[in-house]
């Protein structure tokens, strides 16, 4: 039980403001449905960014709403039918837009946090 | 609105599908690593999170919370109201009659000021009318019609009419008929389509022209079983026949109703070919671009070139123009509005009533906000919830309104003037719907605010302290500020109501200078094979007006062209002795009356001096006059009248000699006359000239004095006006008292209206006084109790409670009194409504004042007898 406990304390809550971006990006290559999403976003991290499923299903109906993802049913093999998500046009804009986003915010905040490295950077060109 | 519902409950179940699939499927791999179906399922859950909060939270996301609010809040208000069954009750009630009522003199207004006329471009239509020095507005003479007709650029086409009732003998019974004779361009002019055939073309709109007619949709369906073949198919009228060329569209009317429509150019060249002789209604089509000013520009230059051209028959003639609609909405608008504006006073009252009813309610309720306050839900949600509850309590209450509305509009086109323009159109239509619903929205948020600003300003721990009994001195203090207001507005809707009914009292005790009571009038249509000539009519109609005589009850009976009261006076120029005026258009008037000679005394007319008309004066004997007193005294002040001469007419009649004064008569109506003249002059009818013959015997009516009533006659007076041929029909019988009491229609009709919105707000102000002390003795039982058992007498507690009530009332009454001299010279000014009662009357004043009192008293004595029964006991037990 112990270990378990610690699995779970072990994951890092998502970033305010980047599950947006996650979702985009995962739904990038392809559709999929929410409990996959939650997965593949756990999985690709590394077992190490746990998506709160209390924000998981309001960022997605917002997002649907917001035109960038859209939402089908789907019949699935195990029985249930699923709502299974895709990338729309304009959530493709909207995800390059916040990749630049957050790649600046990267490198700005590296730039905190390694002071020294930023510098030689401007002195070499 | 359900549409939007169904929507929501569907995506609701979607999204529970989608989370429980979201589940299912972690459950699935938690037992692919090896754990058993219940454990897993614990893990699924317990890796979600609680379920309903996502499910909450995502829907939030759908947006349009506002909406999600609204629709909660319904729900929430629908169960709330249902809980209150009695308070339900008793404000959708309430609102349903302040909207009831004033939806129905919306309809009123809508249909007969507001709508449109149904022809084409109506707004470009105009009524041309000729004026004089002495009037502002007089009929055309057909010459100078045809003169504008060719010259007038203002205008795309010109046309006129007159009202000419026909006798139709033949197919079927005969019968008489409402008609016009109209020119040709008649319907183009208004821009509107026959139902079948066309209008009369300029050829046949000329003297000796084929006889052809065109016929009333309603005459049509009724005579004709509306066959598509009655085109070429004839009919007599007036012994006439006429060939039916067309079929108007189904509602038309111009005015008056009209079933028989013949062309006016056929008509009696002796009033058609006289300049002088001023007869018929014009009206146009202006150009596009033309304004009515222009136009009225265009043509008084026209008319001074005419008068310049015919200085005789013209000279000082102008012209008036004004817009058609004007003309046949008429002078009912201001009254309309005026009852408009009322209605809304009784609005008002019912919006304060319920408006006090939600007060007391929210007091009552102080608690449930203030649990709802703090158990943080915020306040504007509150106020939201709380308009919500409101606005549907006034859509239900317009619901119900509608409803009391269509059986209103009934009600008001039962009292309404029998001439009220338009009333055919009269229904709960497309605008009136919106006007109802903005009306009572509006009413919802209006009687809505006060409590709901209210418990804004409540401090939630204090109503929670003092347990729902909180802030009942400030919702007092707007209860009664809310019961001042209706005594108020009840006030000003009593004291109008109060000035109309005495103006009415007033009318029946004008002295009208004959005997009202016992006289019956009514027309025949003497056959046009008796009246071939001049002395041939004559004959005939001595012979009508003998047998008629002759029917057991009759005691008088004679002729006369105008019947009093009823409209249908004209007025000639006339002057003292044989020299003309230079004009007769500025010449003094006289209203002419042509006679037989027992109508003194079948009218009870006093003969003053000399002698009324005998059988003796005829054609061939020395024309003569009588005139009324008031001509005597102002020509004849210092000399005897009789034996002097007078003529009279643009054709002009005389010089014929006085011969007898008799008493004046209301002739335009019971009160003041205005701008019509005084003068009368009477002249006898077997002295009327054989040219004048053929156009004034059939326009005679026939008077008759029997104690009798008018049903035992009836078969009699057929049966005397058959006699000669049964081709002969008997129309427009009515009573003299009925027209006594039409003629007062334009101020009994506003009356009638007036006195029951008073009735209305007085009943609904006294449930609202009522309600409130009721109320308030209820909060003050423990108050009351102690005073009982500390010896205050029944008559302390009954005086305490009936002094409360009595101070609001008379609040309300000083403050009403003020409004309502303000409010009353309305009624004077614009609508023209009263006589022989000023504005400010102080006998209405008292007297409203005392009932209005009375009431208030009586609906506080139930809760006062309440209070002083308390048993101090009780009372204080219940604590």
């Amino acid at each position: 039980m112990a270990a378990q406990k610690d699995r779970y304390q072990n994951r890092t809550e998502i970033l305010q403001g980047t599950l947006d971006m996650l979702i985009l990006q995962t739904l990038q290559w392809a559709p999929r449905h929410g409990y996959a999403l939650s997965k593949a976003i756990r999985t690709n991290s590394g077992e190490v960014l746990k998506v709160d499923t209390g924000s998981l299903y309001p960022a997605l109906h917002r997002l649907e709403r917001k035109g960038w993802i859209a939402a089908e049913w789907k019949k699935s093999e195990l029985g249930p039918r699923l709502r299974v998500y895709r990338l729309t046009r304009s959530g493709r804009k909207q995800l390059l837009s916040e990749r630049s986003r957050w790649e600046t915010l990267m490198e700005a905040i590296a730039g905190v946090l390694h002071p020294s490295a930023q510098g030689r950077k401007e002195s070499e060109s | 609105m359900k549409f939007l519902w169904r929507g929501r409950n569907r995506r609701n179940k979607e999204l529970h599908e989608e989370i429980q699939a979201h589940l299912t499927l972690a459950e699935c791999d938690e037992m692919e690593s090896g754990r058993t179906r219940n454990e897993a399922q614990v893990a699924a859950r317990r890796e979600f999170g609680n379920v309903s909060i996502a499910e909450e939270t995502t829907r939030d996301m759908w947006g349009s919370r506002w909406l999600a609010d609204f629709f909660q809040d319904v729900r929430y208000a629908v169960r709330t109201l249902r809980k209150s069954p009695g308070f339900t009750a008793v404000a959708i009630l309430t609102l349903a009659l302040g909207i009831g009522a004033n939806t129905a003199i919306f309809s009123v207004v809508q249909a007969v000021v507001l709508a449109p006329l149904p022809y084409r471009d109506a707004d470009r239509l105009v009524m041309v009318w000729e004026n004089n020095p002495r009037f502002p507005r007089v009929w055309v003479s057909h010459p100078n019609f045809l003169d504008w007709q060719r010259t007038a650029r203002s205008f795309e086409q010109m046309a006129a009419y007159w009202e000419k009732g026909v006798d139709l003998t033949a197919p079927g019974a005969p019968e008489h008929l409402t008609g016009k004779e109209i020119s040709s361009a008649f319907f183009s002019t208004l821009g509107l389509e026959l139902a079948l055939g066309r209008e009369f073309s300029r050829e046949e709109d000329r003297h000796s022209g084929t006889p052809v007619a065109i016929i009333s949709n309603r005459l049509w369906r009724n005579r004709f079983a509306a066959s598509p073949e009655v085109l070429g198919h004839s009919v007599t009228l007036n012994g006439v026949d006429y060939s039916i060329v067309g079929v108007t569209p189904p509602g038309f009317r111009l005015e008056h109703d009209a079933d028989v429509y013949v062309p006016l150019g056929q008509s009696d060249p002796m009033v058609l070919n006289n300049r002088a002789s001023h007869a018929i209604s014009s009206f146009a089509r202006l150009r596009v671009g033309v304004n009515p000013s222009q136009a009225q520009a265009e043509m008084t230059a026209l008319q001074n070139a005419l008068d310049q051209l015919y200085p005789d028959d013209n000279r000082d003639l102008g012209i008036y123009i004004e817009p058609l609609k004007q003309e046949i909405v008429g002078d009912v608008s201001g009254t309309l509005l005026l009852l408009l504006g009322a209605v809304g006073l009784v609005l008002l009252i019912a919006c304060t009533n319920v408006a006090n009813l939600v007060l007391a309610r929210s007091t009552a309720r102080a608690r449930e906000f203030a649990v709802r306050t703090a158990l943080g839900a915020n306040r504007a949600r509150l106020v939201q919830q709380l308009l919500t509850e409101n606005v549907l309590l006034s859509l239900a209450g317009a619901g119900l309104g509608l409803l009391i509305a269509s059986a209103g509009i009934r009600s008001v086109l039962a009292v309404a003037p029998e001439l009220l323009p338009r009333s055919e159109n009269i229904r709960v239509n497309a605008p009136v719907l919106l006007f109802t619903l903005g009306v009572s929205i509006t009413v919802g948020i209006l009687f809505g605010l006060a409590p709901a600003l209210k418990s804004w300003n409540a401090d939630p721990q204090s109503s929670l302290k003092q347990g729902g009994r909180g802030a009942t001195s400030a919702h007092h203090r707007a209860q009664s500020c809310l019961v001042i207001v209706q005594m108020a507005l009840t006030l000003i809707l009593l004291a109008s109501a109060g000035l109309l009914l005495r103006t009415i009292r007033h009318l029946w005790e004008v002295n009208p200078g004959f005997d009202t009571q016992h006289l019956i009038t009514f027309r025949v249509g003497v056959s046009r094979s008796l009246t071939k000539t001049a002395s041939s009519t004559r004959i005939a109609y001595q012979q009508l007006i003998d047998r008629i005589r002759q029917i057991p009850g009759v005691q008088a009976a004679d002729f006369t062209d105008v019947v009093l009261l009823s409209s249908q006076g004209y007025t000639l120029p006339f002057w003292i002795g044989a020299r003309k005026p230079a004009s007769l258009q500025a010449a003094p008037r006289v209203a002419g009356f042509l006679t037989g000679p027992d109508y003194l005394k079948t009218m009870g007319i006093p003969l003053l001096r000399g002698r009324f008309f005998t059988a003796e004066d005829t054609t061939k004997s020395p024309c003569v006059f009588v005139v009324d007193s008031v001509l005597a005294q102002k020509y004849f002040p210092d000399s005897d009248p009789i034996g002097q001469t007078v003529s009279v007419g643009f054709a002009p009649m005389g010089p014929c000699q006085i011969v007898g004064v008799v008493g004046h008569v209301k002739l335009w109506g019971l009160r003041d006359p205005g701008i019509a003249p005084q003068n009368q002059l009477y002249v006898s009818l077997y002295q009327d000239p054989d040219q004048w013959v053929p156009s004034n015997y059939p326009d005679t009516k026939v008077m008759i004095r029997t104690p009798l009533d008018l049903s035992a006659l009836l078969s009699a007076i057929k049966n005397a006006a058959s006699a000669s041929g049964t081709d002969q029909p008997v129309y427009d019988v009515q009573t003299m008292q009925h027209i006594v009491s039409e003629s007062m229609s334009s101020q009994r009709f506003p009356m009638l209206l007036l006195g029951s919105f008073a009735c209305l707000a007085l009943l609904l102000a006294s449930v609202g006084i009522y309600g409130l002390i009721s109320y308030s003795v209820t909060q003050r039982v423990h108050e009351i109790g102690i005073r009982t058992a500390l010896g205050a007498e029944k008559q302390n507690i009954l005086r305490l409670v009936l002094g409360q009530g009595l101070r609001l009332a008379l609040v309300g009454l000083a403050i009403g009194a003020v409004a309502a001299l303000a409010l009353t010279r309305l009624l004077s000014s614009f609508s023209n409504l009263l006589y022989g009662v000023s504005a400010n009357d102080p006998a209405t004043f008292v007297s409203v004042s005392l009932l209005l009192t009375a009431v208030a008293i009586l609906a506080c004595y139930f809760p006062a007898r309440r209070a002083a029964k308390v048993d101090p006991i009780i009372a204080l037990r219940y604590e």
